[in-house]
């Protein structure tokens, strides 16, 4: 079957009345959370995990929500960047530069408008490009054995500790707790119980959904309790919510390089709508910015990061899916979704999971002209959420957290274990430890593991399995070269401009 | 500028990761399953925590901004009120806990008295109607429930 024969066959799942409800739920969840300065569409995922597996939702519309809930977020994280100049999550930094501009200058419509369109325009065109390209890499996914995964998982590991913080060596030590974490309870092998401290409920380890809530719900709780006090004025005059079409044709060619810089970016494992936002406006900048007008409320310094951390958002789904990869903490936590279910993403994912990756790509066509209605005409809805008061939200995720973390498994000391997560994750944050390589480890530990045993197994503990064939040996050079692209970033970037950290949760 | 934080945390991760090292090394194995089996990976994970805590204590970033005293009050007592919370949760029941909690966060954020008493117990509700009712998923009533017949 070809490309268009297998999209019909996504799009018919895809539209069921049920997934269509989930990509609308989804993307509208993702606005709203993208929105909200300190929430981000990691939040928003960590809190549906439970409620998905307790109603035994299928995987495809667990997958289209979950998806609709980040790339939904790219487009609500402009709507406070311009507004406020908070940015929403750190993929919109860039975006609050510009667009805040333009409200100071009595544009914040036009700003939101074109935020909207780029928006679309850099979703719509990375899922072609997602579409395109995602069956070609799956094409030459021969079979991995277990030798080639541990090195894989080596790989991603890697990536994400050279990519997601400032130090590396914290990324590495925080990849190293997660797997510590990992090997809390019954070893699946020898059936040995490891760090249980005799607790029952420890051996079956720890559990992700509790783990993900503690770091990214209630951390966020404790951090956002620093910031009281800090009032933002919310300029509610948004004038016409349009842009004139000299400035979409304007636009129109940064949106394309602005598409396709943050879809590779997005693509490359480890990197996400931060850094893809970060470099196209760099690049429209010395492209473009003849007159200086970059900085000072350019439209198209609007169009340009918008464009890029939307399709940085579909782009990731490639390593995420097809290699098992996450780049930033929103995919690490859909990563752990996806394995809760059984659902292995790898190199086989789209050979054995058709229906689940058509379905997606179908429901990404339909999310992105959902978002693209509620984030033009109703965008003035969005805006009220704003209003809501601190000391009534903070409370409510709260809430929401504990129902979610009790739904698993109906233990108060599952409440505790959270707590503890979450003051855990508030201290690692503070020092700079990234969160996504805690998470990516805990995920990954049992499997790592088990396919280097596995592999050891297989050739009786020769450990020159490890890196004997081809792809074993060609995963364990990009692991080691990328643990060097920090610094080859560092010199590329120009003077005086600090690259930020892929931070889907918060900005400080 | 100090640079104590890093080096602090480099210690505490030098001495969790000999503990863990040495609960390994201790644990019972019954009979060889496999060439490496449930000893390696932990030990070698103590070993590469140990080599990269020296690494913070010998290169340590800059001290981060750590939260003012006011700061850390709120912290604890948000935290204090999740332990709370496990404990109240099964003989309080969900919908009286869970008020009172929001109501303590909502205080805790500064929020008015009233309009944080209602808008606690109006969300509580509105979560326990959609889990309990429209979803089907159970939640503690509770002792407290129980006794005054509403359980």
């Amino acid at each position: 079957m070809d490309v268009i024969g297998y999209l019909g066959s996504g799009f018919a799942v895809a539209l069921q009345p049920f997934n269509l409800m989930m990509a609308l739920f989804g993307v509208f969840i993702g606005t709203a959370v993208g929105m909200l300065p300190g929430i981000g569409p990691v939040n928003g995922i960590v809190v549906l995990i439970p409620l998905t597996y307790a109603l035994h939702l299928p995987p495809e519309s667990v997958l289209i929500m979950f998806a609709g809930i980040y790339y939904g977020s790219q487009y609500g994280n402009s709507i406070s960047a311009i507004l406020l100049n908070v940015p929403g999550t750190s993929a919109a930094v860039v975006t609050a530069l510009e667009g805040h501009a333009m409200t100071l200058k009595g544009q914040a419509g036009p700003a939101l408008a074109m935020s909207a369109i780029a928006s679309f325009f850099g979703g719509t065109v990375s899922v072609i490009a997602l579409m395109l390209f995602a069956p070609l890499l799956a094409q030459w996914a021969i079979r991995f054995g277990p030798a080639e995964y541990f090195a894989l998982m080596i790989f991603a590991f890697s990536t994400l500790s050279s990519l997601s913080g400032s130090n590396l060596f914290k990324g590495l030590i925080a990849t190293i707790i997660g797997l510590m974490l990992a090997t809390v309870g019954l070893d699946p092998i020898s059936a040995v119980d490891r760090y249980t401290f005799g607790q029952l409920k420890l051996l079956d380890g720890l559990d992700f959904v509790v783990v993900v809530i503690g770091f990214f719900a209630i951390n966020e709780i404790l951090r956002l309790s620093r910031e009281i006090g800090s009032v933002h004025k919310l300029s509610t005059e948004l004038g016409r919510v349009m842009i004139t079409l000299r400035d979409f044709w304007n636009s129109f060619w940064t949106m394309v390089r602005g598409s396709l810089i943050g879809f590779f970016v997005g693509v490359l494992p480890g990197a996400g709508g931060t850094i893809a936002s970060f470099v196209a406006y760099t690049t429209e900048k010395r492209l473009i910015d003849r007159e200086g007008t970059f900085g000072k409320g350019d439209i198209r310094g609007v169009a340009s990061p918008e464009s890029a951390n939307n399709a940085a958002a579909n782009g990731a789904m490639i390593p995420l899916l097809t290699l098992g990869v996450p780049g930033s903490e929103t995919t690490a936590v859909m990563l752990g979704a996806l394995l809760g279910m059984n659902i292995i993403p790898g190199p086989l994912f789209i050979h054995n999971n058709p229906t689940l990756f058509w379905s997606l790509v179908a429901s990404m066509y339909i999310g992105n002209i959902l978002l693209l209605i509620l984030n033009l005409p109703l965008v003035g809805m969005f805006v009220r959420i704003l209003r809501v008061p601190r000391w009534f939200l903070m409370p409510a995720v709260v809430a929401i957290s504990f129902v979610a973390v009790y739904a698993v498994n109906n233990s108060p000391f599952d409440i505790l274990l959270m707590a503890g997560f979450g003051v855990l994750g508030f201290l690692m944050r503070i020092n700079g430890f990234p969160l996504a390589s805690v998470i990516l480890g805990l995920v990954l530990g049992p499997l790592m593991e088990n396919n280097l045993r596995r592999a050891l197994s297989i050739s009786n503990g020769d450990w020159t399995v490890l890196w004997s064939s081809p792809i074993a040996i060609g995963l364990w050079v990009l692991a080691i070269a990328s643990l060097f692209l920090p610094l080859i970033l560092h010199r590329v970037t120009p003077e005086g401009v600090t690259v930020p950290t892929d931070d889907d949760a918060n900005v400080e | 500028m100090n640079r104590r934080s890093d080096r602090i945390i480099g210690v505490l991760l030098l001495l969790f990761a000999i503990w863990y090292g040495y609960t390994a090394l201790h644990l019972r194995t019954t009979l060889l399953t496999d060439p490496i089996g449930p000893k390696f990976f932990p030990l070698f994970l103590a070993t590469l925590m140990g080599l990269l805590s020296f690494y913070l204590i010998f290169k340590p970033d800059p001290d981060p901004e750590w939260p003012s005293t006011d700061e850390w009050v709120r912290i604890v007592l948000i935290t204090l009120t999740f332990i709370g919370y496990a404990y109240l949760m099964n003989p309080l029941g969900f919908i009286v806990a869970t008020t009172l909690e929001m109501i303590a966060l909502s205080l805790i954020f500064r929020g008015p008295l009233w309009p944080a008493i209602i808008s606690s117990f109006v969300f509580t509700l509105a979560l326990y109607g959609l889990f309990e009712i429209a979803l089907d998923l159970s939640l503690p009533a509770g002792q407290l429930m129980k006794m005054i017949g509403l359980g």
